[in-house]
């Protein structure tokens, strides 16, 4: 039957668990034994409130140890471990309540010494519960195993808050002056007990990592002479390592132990504040750059936390947005876009000297000032140390040296070295050259530069007055110097122009010689000089007959060449003798050709006058050069556009103050025509060209008028450049175009 | 040396090789390119009315195109007639073959072949001409024929009658078209 061997089987068990625990006692002894036993266990291991005395104090030791190899004998500590658990359980809400109370206090004052009390309090619990070691390892582990759990489980965010919150108070303050608060080993001593610290780690790092931060943009912060990183390394030490030492070379025994212990969590700090230090500079760049060369500390210092972080494409991406937000605008100077971009290459070089990350900046920057209509005028003038142009972009000590052309790769070179990791293909790797390279480099033909610095010259020269030799002199040196970067051919013009200058002097002085004359013209050869602005004056009067008669004595001097006279870039010194006064000025021929006009008649409208003097003068200029008579009290507005010599002066007290006044009216710089309108100039040459092509061979597609022009000397445009041409003729219905085929527009 | 003066020769035969050997060096072809370019720059710079002339490609400055449009006060008037130019690769002792590409009725230009008969283009052709003097004088032969010597005869016979000449001539004119290109 199967309640017989139910029954049988239920009488085994009970017999055997009845032997195991009465240990072949007679009677029930054992079991009496064992039950006194489990009950002494239980209750020197039980929970007990703070305030309960120490198992200790009720029984001895031995008794402890008695009772526990008993149940150990009737294998029964793990049920007995069970128990102690379920207890603890039980009991943990008292532990629960204390701390909801500690955190709310917190909460409410947010004053960390309720935390600190609050752990204190806690290790009292702890250790009030902690089973004796003598108990064995098994019980101890598994009761810290379970405390910590439930300790955890209770523990509120305003907690972990609170934790920080109390590590931080324990760091050095970044106020140098305070000390450094006195290291509190208890606390850390109870944090490890309880196991927060395992728990919390990554919290205290980034308490560490908020401290050095904040260290670091306080130091730190628009401190650019000197390289700050050496002294923040030192404060690390100072400073940081003794806390870090008490949370993570804890068990430390001696002082190398310890720096095994904090080696890596060491370099990650240190990794820390090399970033931080790095994101700083890096937010900071563009203003470092301003700075340069007072800012050469920060650059040593990016340098060190670029190789320690990787944060260059951070660096190119925040220098890059600065320069589009700050730098390439139209509110901002062309020369002042060129100086940052010079600093910027020398800042970069430092940073970086193979010079990926210039490259990577630099490529907007060029292209931006590649639209720049200024850009080469503002070089070039540079390049000739322009006086009135501030300081120069050159360093005075670089070594002036030719212009260095792109080298192919040398595959000789021995100290070949592979391009960087991050290098764009269309990285260059430039050997470091001058910064006048690089700039002429934004171009990518030099002749540009020619073609200004000749314009330049021209200017200049033009408006030396007076046979200023010395001037004179400081161009030639100019040229000189720039033949050097330059080359020799390149320069060959300006060479001529210089020549001229010198040539000028000789034959006026042989003509002078033959006749005397108050002219002294300079003579340019046309094919050398710019294309100088032609306003066709024709001088009235003496003017004329001087004119005449100097380029007489020059035809017999050199019978070959012709003058061909460009009045307007010309001054003259003029005496009028009127009735009551003498007025001396040095004057432009303008206002000379029409005070000569008023020799013949006393009342003149500007009209008349311009008739006069050729009709290529415009209204605007020839009021102008009437208002500085005005100005001189020579002439007199009487109606509108109707001028009147005043003979005598209009006012005795006027005509006092003027008389014999020596009157320097300020003679504007010739100008000569820029760049831009001598391309327009050009272009009309290249219309007639687009014109015959079209006349004769009908219809043509814009890239056989661009193939044609090629016949057209001198030609230079893309084919954009004509597009754009062709438009604009199309829109002053010169040509048509129907399918891209332009014609003319029919008669 | 042939290769290079064939190169730069037109490739067309039928024009008439005045020149004889064709032996002009490189040198020779290069300069001769020269002159035509400046021919071509003062042609374009000048602002000669009614006259025009321009390579008909880019690679091969031998081969013009031209127009002529007649001169006012002449039966030719708001006519327009494109003409062909051939230079010899010994120009400028040479001269240019010219042709007419538009039927001109002329009594000194061959209705059928366009082929003209002036003598500056022929036994009077100097090296001092250049193609705007040729194109200057086509056009006032438009207007005064040499009759004395024409090569069409029914043209040169009705010049005086100015009307039936007009009307002769417009039965051949052609306008041109635009896309000769």
């Amino acid at each position: 039957m199967a309640t017989d061997a139910l029954r049988a089987q239920v009488a085994s068990k009970w017999q055997e668990s009845f032997a195991r625990l009465n240990h072949n006692e007679p009677g029930i002894v054992g079991l009496l034994n064992f039950t006194q036993a489990w009950n002494i266990a239980r209750e020197c291991i039980r929970p007990r409130g703070l305030d309960e005395p120490d198992s200790f104090t009720q029984y001895d030791k031995s008794t402890f140890q008695a009772s526990f190899e008993l149940l150990n004998k009737s294998r029964r500590l793990p049920i007995l471990l069970e128990s102690l658990l379920e207890d603890m359980r039980k009991r943990f809400p008292v532990i629960k309540e204390e701390v909801d109370r500690y955190t709310l206090e917190y909460e409410r004052t947010s004053d960390t010494s309720f935390i600190l009390n609050l752990v204190f309090r806690l290790l009292k619990w702890y250790k009030k519960w902690l089973p004796m070691q003598e108990l064995g390892a098994t019980l101890h582990s598994a009761f810290v195993l379970s405390f910590q759990t439930h300790l955890f489980s209770v523990l509120t965010p305003t907690f972990v808050r609170g934790f920080k919150d109390l590590c931080a108070s324990t760091l050095p303050s970044t106020d140098p002056r305070t000390n450094v608060p006195a290291p509190n080993v208890e606390m850390w001593q109870a944090f490890e007990i309880l196991g927060l610290l395992d728990r919390y780690e990554n919290i205290i790092a980034s308490v560490g990592y908020e401290h050095i931060e904040a260290h670091v943009v306080a130091a730190c912060s628009g401190r650019w002479s000197n390289p700050m990183l050496g002294q923040l390394r030192k404060w690390m030490t100072d400073k940081v390592v003794p806390w870090m030492l008490l949370m993570y070379a804890r068990n430390a025994t001696t002082a190398d132990d310890a720096r095994a212990m904090l080696q890596n969590v060491g370099s990650r700090f240190d990794f820390h504040m090399a970033k931080t230090l790095c994101d700083l500079r890096t937010k900071e760049i563009f203003d470092i750059i301003i700075d340069y060369p007072d800012s050469s500390g920060a650059l040593q210092d990016l340098k060190e936390c670029l190789h320690r972080v990787d944060q260059r494409a951070s660096l190119v991406h925040t220098l890059r947005k600065a320069n589009q937000k700050r730098l390439l605008h139209p509110g901002a100077d062309t020369r002042l876009i060129l100086t940052q971009y010079v600093a910027t290459i020398k800042c970069l070089r430092v940073v970086d000297p193979p010079g990926v990350l210039l490259f990577k900046v630099a490529d907007p920057i060029r292209r931006y000032l590649r639209e720049r209509p200024d850009t080469i005028r503002c070089i070039v003038s540079n390049l000739v140390g322009d006086d009135d142009s501030g300081d120069s972009l050159v360093d005075e000590s670089e070594p002036i040296q030719p212009l260095q052309q792109y080298e192919l790769d040398d595959y000789l070179d021995s100290n070949w070295e592979p391009e960087p990791v991050d290098a764009g293909p269309d990285f260059r790797a430039n050997k470091p050259s001058d910064v006048i390279s690089t700039l002429v480099s934004i171009y990518d033909s030099r002749d540009l530069f020619v073609k200004e610095l000749q314009l330049l010259l021209a200017q200049r020269l033009l408006a030396i007055i007076d046979d200023d030799t010395e001037k004179v002199e400081k161009e030639r040196r100019n040229v000189e110097i720039l033949k050097i970067r330059f080359g020799e051919a390149a320069l060959q013009i300006c060479e001529v122009m210089l020549k001229d200058m010198t040539d000028s002097k000789r034959i006026d002085g042989h003509v002078q010689s033959q006749k005397a004359s108050i002219v002294h013209p300079i003579i340019l050869s046309k094919q050398f000089w710019p294309m100088l602005e032609a306003t066709e004056i024709v001088m009235p009067g003496q003017f004329r007959t001087l004119q005449d008669e100097y380029a007489k004595e020059f035809s017999a001097f050199k019978p070959d060449k012709k003058l061909r006279w460009l009045p307007h870039l010309g001054t003259v010194h003029l005496v009028l003798h009127l009735e009551d006064r003498i007025v001396e000025v040095d004057v432009p021929p303008l206002e000379a050709a029409f005070i000569e006009l008023f020799s013949q008649q006393d009342v003149w409208t500007m009209d008349e006058l311009i008739a006069k003097v050729g009709s290529s003068v415009d209204g605007t200029a020839a009021l102008k050069a009437l208002l500085t008579w005005v100005d001189l009290g020579v002439l007199k507005e009487q109606a509108e556009n109707t001028f009147r010599l005043l003979e005598v002066a209009e006012s005795a007290a006027d005509g006092a103050r003027e008389w014999r006044t020596v009157t320097k009216s300020v003679i504007e710089l010739p100008s000569a025509p820029s760049l831009q309108q001598q391309q327009a100039e050009q272009m009309r040459v290249y219309w007639k060209f687009i014109e015959g092509m079209l006349t004769n061979l009908g219809s043509l597609s814009l890239d056989r008028i661009q193939a044609m022009l090629k016949l057209a000397p001198g030609y230079d445009q893309t084919i954009e450049q004509l597009g754009i041409f062709m438009e604009a003729a199309r829109l002053e219905e010169l040509v048509v175009v129907r399918d891209g085929m332009w014609k003319l527009t029919p008669k | 040396m042939e290769q290079v003066t064939s190169s730069l020769a037109p490739p067309r035969a039928s024009a008439p090789n005045k020149s004889g050997p064709a032996s002009s060096s490189q040198s020779g072809a290069g300069s001769v390119t020269k002159r035509l370019g400046n021919e071509l720059m003062t042609l374009m710079m000048s602002s000669s009315p009614g006259i025009s002339a321009f390579p008909k490609t880019d690679s091969n400055l031998f081969d013009w195109i031209g127009t002529i449009e007649g001169a006012s006060g002449t039966v030719y008037a708001g006519l327009t007639f494109r003409i062909s130019i051939h230079f010899p690769p010994n120009y400028p002792y040479v001269a240019m073959a010219i042709k007419f590409e538009t039927p001109c009725y002329h009594p000194n230009v061959d209705i059928n072949t366009g082929s003209i008969c002036l003598d500056i283009l022929q036994d009077k052709w100097s090296a001092v001409y250049s193609v705007q003097t040729i194109l200057i004088s086509l056009q006032s032969l438009l207007g005064e024929p040499n009759n004395a010597s024409p090569l069409n005869n029914d043209a040169a016979a009705i010049w005086d009658n100015q009307e039936a000449f007009k009307v002769q001539l417009m039965r051949y004119y052609r306008p041109l078209k635009d896309d000769t290109a």
